[in-house]
């Protein structure tokens, strides 16, 4: 039995209490928690099981009345119709290219960053870091103007021609502006958990300060450069509004933007957005279902600790 | 040859900061703070749309969105004092109800349970899913006719006809929120359940050898552990609630009539959709202020950075 039980019989045989009249009470709360729980998670996996269902559905039955909570017939064709009849394989490789390239870039940038934050005082570091986690702050929203603005004007810097709106290089520079400083303040967090002696006993062996880093810090740094690659992938993987204001054509839209395409004014095809909505949703639940522990390090660093 | 490698050694080694640090601050300048300032910049101009011509117009356009049009003198705009009631209630019922929601769960997970990991992560999910997929999922969930809501009402008899929820404003409103705490209620759980876990388990013993009831145990153990947490999980909850448009753009579109049209989906609509970028600009500026505002006031309120006790 765990050391809680134990503790429990203690009190309990300090109280003046018998073991046997608090078991009961015990088991009664346990048996509570494990119900309550368990509704809840039935709750609210049901929405992602009727989309699941309706995936699987003729497009016939989606429309037929009494609705029906098992599939009649379940066929695989609205999947194999949206990768037929739509470019959703432009669009998976967009998700994929655009999730992964700015999740390099933030990685990189965020873990070299946070490490310096962490470990060295220079001119002005409290204040940039300030700075940092007010950028943090910043609605993405209220962006959205100048973001179109700066995108379809042509560049400052010569040698790039056109405009950037509808490429994929729009969406990774814009995705970096809310990744790059969470980044950056997890990994700052997760630095200061790693003990200095490290660092220390690694410029007494006689390593250089990069050498200290790229071979000692950082494969101990590992979970929580996990946590960030994770967090900073499904960030970029999920978005949608610039996304929404910055992509044409299947040349750089992404899966959310191809799931909100099955909508029309006025009629949704609902069986085919089920299919592309568990497409766009995988990496969510596999990460979810695999990664759940980096997904709560990472959240809680980069929320929790100030 | 070895001097020279040992020079280029140090040389690296110098510049470590600013290698580090610079490549960060260069980025941001020109992703963040640049086009910070142009939000700024915008929203004292008047742009037109077909020519991309743009004139000076000073704050005309924050008191085109504040004041009544009609000019009445130091009356509000009333579109502006619509939607800004449409987003706190918007925002203060779903961070009310996820708060609440999420800090049962967080209490229920925090016991010592066989697969406590495996219902970690079964509520974590809805997080993670793409905004989008969530919110027409819900749409779909609510529909009139063939969504699953009414039709596990009807088909139980619990309801005799079905419901349009979203062709009618108040419901719609409710369906918005619910869809919200749907997805946010995650979010609070893992950061209450980091606070839960910082308290020590010692304390719980001696509050149950006082004979300290479960509320007074929750009020002077749990607490003041927890507090940090609550500020971070609510300060975070009601700046993203704010800012967030994916939901409400997917499932009503700020419909119907305006019945749901927030500050987030009102800035779109003038920014994308009317093309008063200036407008919708000066909105932005309006929006950052009050949410540096209110991280200001919820800090202030609280007191002090978490974890300094």
């Amino acid at each position: 039995m765990s050391t809680k039980d134990s503790n429990f019989s203690r009190v309990a045989t300090r109280l003046g209490l018998n073991t046997d009249d608090v078991w009961p009470s015990v088991v009664r709360e346990r048996l509570l928690a494990y119900g309550l729980l368990l509704l809840y998670v039935v709750v609210i996996w049901f929405p992602i099981y009727y989309i699941f269902i309706t995936s699987l559905k003729t497009q016939s039955e989606v429309l037929t009345l009494p609705i029906t909570f098992f599939p009649q017939e379940p066929t695989a064709q609205n999947y194999v119709d949206i990768f037929r009849n739509r470019p959703f394989e432009a669009y998976t490789i967009n998700s994929l290219i655009v999730a992964t390239t700015t999740t390099v870039i933030c990685v990189t940038l965020g873990t070299m960053t946070g490490y310096t934050f962490s470990r060295h005082d220079f001119l002005g570091n409290k204040a940039l870091l300030l700075s940092i986690v007010a950028a943090r702050m910043i609605p993405p929203i209220a962006l959205i103007v100048p973001f179109f603005q700066i995108m379809s004007s042509p560049p400052l810097i010569g040698g790039l021609t056109g405009n950037l709106t509808d490429t994929r290089v729009a969406l990774i520079l814009t995705y970096t502006f809310f990744n790059l400083p969470f980044a950056v303040w997890i990994m700052k967090n997760y630095f200061d958990g790693v003990p200095t002696s490290l660092d220390e006993q690694a410029k007494v062996d006689g390593c250089s300060t990069w050498e200290a880093f790229v071979k000692i810090i950082l494969p101990v740094a590992k979970p929580g450069i996990a946590a960030t690659a994770i967090l900073a992938f499904i960030f970029s993987w999920n978005e949608f509004i610039f996304a929404l204001v910055l992509t044409r054509s299947e040349a750089s839209q992404t899966l959310p933007i191809a799931v909100s395409l099955f909508v029309a004014d006025d009629f949704v095809d609902w069986s085919h957005l089920a299919a592309g909505g568990m497409i766009a949703a995988l990496p969510g639940i596999l990460f979810g279902l695999f990664f759940q522990r980096y997904i709560v390090s990472g959240l809680t660093q980069g929320a929790v600790k100030e | 040859m070895e001097t020279t490698e040992k020079s280029l050694r140090r040389t690296l080694d110098r510049l470590f900061v600013p290698l580090t640090v610079g490549p960060t601050l260069i980025w941001i300048a020109a992703i963040i703070v640049y086009p910070t300032l142009k939000l700024l910049w915008s929203s004292l101009f008047w742009e037109n749309p077909l020519t991309r011509e743009s004139e000076f117009v000073g704050l005309r356009n924050f008191k085109r969105l504040l004041l009544d049009p009609s000019g009445t003198l130091g009356m509000l705009n009333p579109s502006f004092i619509a939607f800004t009631k449409n987003t706190i209630i918007y925002v203060g019922c779903s961070v009310t109800f996820s708060f609440l929601l999420g800090l049962g769960i967080a209490i229920l997970l925090n016991k010592d349970l066989k697969g406590r990991g495996w219902f970690r992560t079964a509520v974590i999910v809805p997080w993670i899913l793409p905004y989008v997929m969530s919110g027409l999922m819900w749409r779909w969930m609510f529909e009139a006719k063939n969504g699953a809501i009414n039709g596990l009402l009807v088909q139980t008899g619990l309801l005799s006809e079905k419901i349009a929820f979203l062709s009618d404003g108040t419901l719609a409103m409710m369906a918005l929120i619910i869809a919200d705490i749907w997805v946010f209620t995650p979010f609070i759980v893992i950061i209450l359940l980091a606070g839960l876990q910082n308290v020590p388990e010692q304390l719980y013993d001696a509050a149950e050898v006082d004979g300290a009831s479960r509320w007074s145990r929750f009020r002077n153990v749990t607490y003041p552990f927890l507090k940090p947490s609550i500020l971070v999980a609510l300060t975070i909850r009601i700046i993203f609630d704010i800012r967030a448009l994916d939901l409400v753009w997917v499932m009503t579109k700020g419909g119907p009539g305006k019945s749901t049209e927030v500050w987030a989906s009102w800035l779109y609509r003038t920014s994308m959709e009317f093309q008063r970028t200036g407008e919708g600009a000066a909105l932005g500026v309006i929006m950052l202020a009050v949410t540096f505002a209110i991280v200001a006031i919820l800090y202030s309120v609280f007191g002090g950075t978490p974890y300094d006790s």
